[in-house]
Order: C-alpha cells, then sequence, then structure tokens
C-alpha cells in the first residue's frame, strides 16, 4: 500500500518500519502495565496507541489508524487522564504496584499469548462468506469502508449508535451527584 | 503484505498477553481499565492483519466495531470508578470488600 503511494520506497525499508513498530509497541504496553505512577502508565499507553496507529497504516488501514490516533489516544486516553488527575491518588507511590498473585497472572498472560499463538493455524484459510472486496484504488480505503458501514454492515453500525447513547446515559447517571 | 501475517498475529497475542497480565496483577482500578485497552488494541492489530491478509475489508469494519465499544466501555468503566472513589477514595482494588461476606 505504503509503496504505492511512495513508488520508490524499499521493501526492507517498510519491513523494518514495520518491526521497529512491534517492539516499540510491545515495550510501551509493558512499561505502561508496570510503572508505579498512573500518569506515566497512561503516557506509555500514548505510546502504544500511536504505534499501532502506524502498524495500521502499514497494513494499509488507513481510515482505522485515523480513528486510533482520534478516538482512542486523543478521546479514551485524555478521559483516562482526567479522571487519574482527578483523583488524589498520593497512596499509590507507596503501595505495592502488583498483588501478591503477579506470579500467577504472568503466567495467565504467558498462557493467553501462547494460546492465541496456537490458535492461528488457520490463517492461511480462505475468508468465509461473501468478503466485502478491498477497493484498490488510489486515494485509499475511506470510500470502501463507508459503502461497508452502511451497506451489509448498518444494522451492527446502527446497534453501534445505540450502544454510545446508552453508555452515555449510564455514565451520566453513574457519575451523577446524588441530591440527597 | 510488507511481513507475514504470522508476525502481525504473534504481535497481536503478546500485546494480548500483556494486557492479561496488568489486568490480573494491578491493583489500581484506572490501570486495570487500561489493560483492557491494550488488549482490545491487541485484538485491533490482529483483525487488521487478518483483513490485510484475506483482503477482506470486514477485518477492518469489525475493528471499528472494537473501537465503539470501548469508548463506551470506558464511559461507564470511569462513571463506575468515579462513583466509587465517592464512597471510597482511592483506586485499590483490594479496599473494595463492601461486597464481601
Amino acid at each position: 500500500m505504503l509503496s504505492r503511494i511512495y513508488p520508490g520506497s524499499d521493501y526492507f525499508l517498510l519491513a523494518a518500519i514495520f518491526y521497529y513498530m512491534a517492539a516499540a509497541s510491545v515495550a510501551s504496553a509493558l512499561l505502561a502495565v508496570t510503572r508505579r505512577n498512573p500518569v506515566h502508565s497512561m503516557l506509555w499507553v500514548l505510546a502504544l496507541f500511536l504505534h499501532v496507529a502506524g502498524i495500521f497504516l502499514l497494513l494499509g488501514a488507513e481510515f482505522l489508524a485515523a480513528v486510533q490516533v482520534i478516538v482512542y489516544a486523543g478521546a479514551i486516553l485524555m478521559f483516562y487522564l482526567f479522571v487519574v488527575m482527578l483523583f488524589d491518588l498520593p497512596a499509590e507511590e507507596v503501595r505495592p504496584r502488583f498483588g501478591n498473585h503477579w506470579p500467577f497472572a504472568a503466567a495467565v498472560g504467558l498462557g493467553f499469548a501462547c494460546l492465541a499463538w496456537i490458535a492461528r493455524v488457520g490463517a492461511g484459510a480462505p475468508s468465509a462468506g461473501t468478503p466485502v472486496a478491498v477497493e484498490r484504488v488510489p486515494q485509499g480505503n475511506l470510500r470502501a469502508i463507508g459503502t461497508a458501514l452502511f451497506g451489509p454492515f448498518v444494522l451492527p453500525f446502527e446497534i453501534a449508535s445505540l450502544i454510545l447513547l446508552a453508555a452515555i446515559i449510564g455514565a451520566v447517571l453513574l457519575a451523577r451527584r446524588r441530591a440527597a | 503484505m510488507i511481513v507475514p501475517v504470522n508476525v502481525v498475529l504473534a504481535l497481536s497475542a503478546v500485546l494480548f498477553g500483556i494486557g492479561a497480565f496488568g489486568f490480573l496483577a494491578r491493583r489500581n482500578i484506572i490501570l486495570m481499565l487500561i489493560s483492557v485497552e491494550v488488549m482490545l488494541n491487541a485484538v485491533n492489530v490482529s483483525l487488521a492483519g487478518f483483513s490485510r491478509h484475506l483482503g477482506d475489508l470486514r477485518g477492518q469494519v469489525l475493528a471499528l466495531f472494537v473501537i465503539a465499544v470501548a469508548a463506551a466501555e470506558v464511559g461507564v468503566g470511569l462513571g463506575l470508578v468515579i462513583a466509587l472513589n465517592r464512597n471510597k477514595p482511592g483506586a485499590a482494588v483490594g479496599d473494595l470488600t463492601k461486597l464481601k461476606w
């Protein structure tokens, strides 16, 4: 995808960029779950989201990369940061970061990773059902995604809007200060 | 495809494992929620990789729905955290023992 936009660009350069993005996202995810200060964790998660957006770009999902930056890094992470900064968390610096059961948790994480790796055996098979073809148009995949969202996926799209409405009402009800 | 699909899936599996570890091991409810976000991102990487590998746009559409549900989850989850913080200051899940008997 990128090599079409930049016709002279090297295949190996793109692969190297991909491996850098992968290594940086794994490193920032590890740092995010292990930092003591919650704000530092949030900033490492921001690095993770931006690197994942780069991976989306390299995989030819430009719209997904834009949504990743705008919605994830721009809206969701800012919401987390606001909540962290609203709370007074002085005890967080001195408490143990992990529960006593953290080796068990590490084993579960490793087990999940291995399970996901084992479950990839069917990855080479052709997709079932009628695929929504990726349009190889020079202006990117935005038009194809829009056609898919308002074509075969119009019902899930409307349900997603309903879920977001329910979440807005639920968040307001939960966070509202009781009158009495 | 720039890299084999197995590399993308391995990255997704490793990120998911890190997120699962963070969710289970951290004792701060906000950091547990952010670990869930790491897991959702891992799944999105996997979906985008499959979409590229199979030449099928449905993976990207599914990833968009995952992002929409993640936004809803953050709204409700952080609303719950704020309500909890009002009753019991702090964000440590070890202190939330009211439902225990």
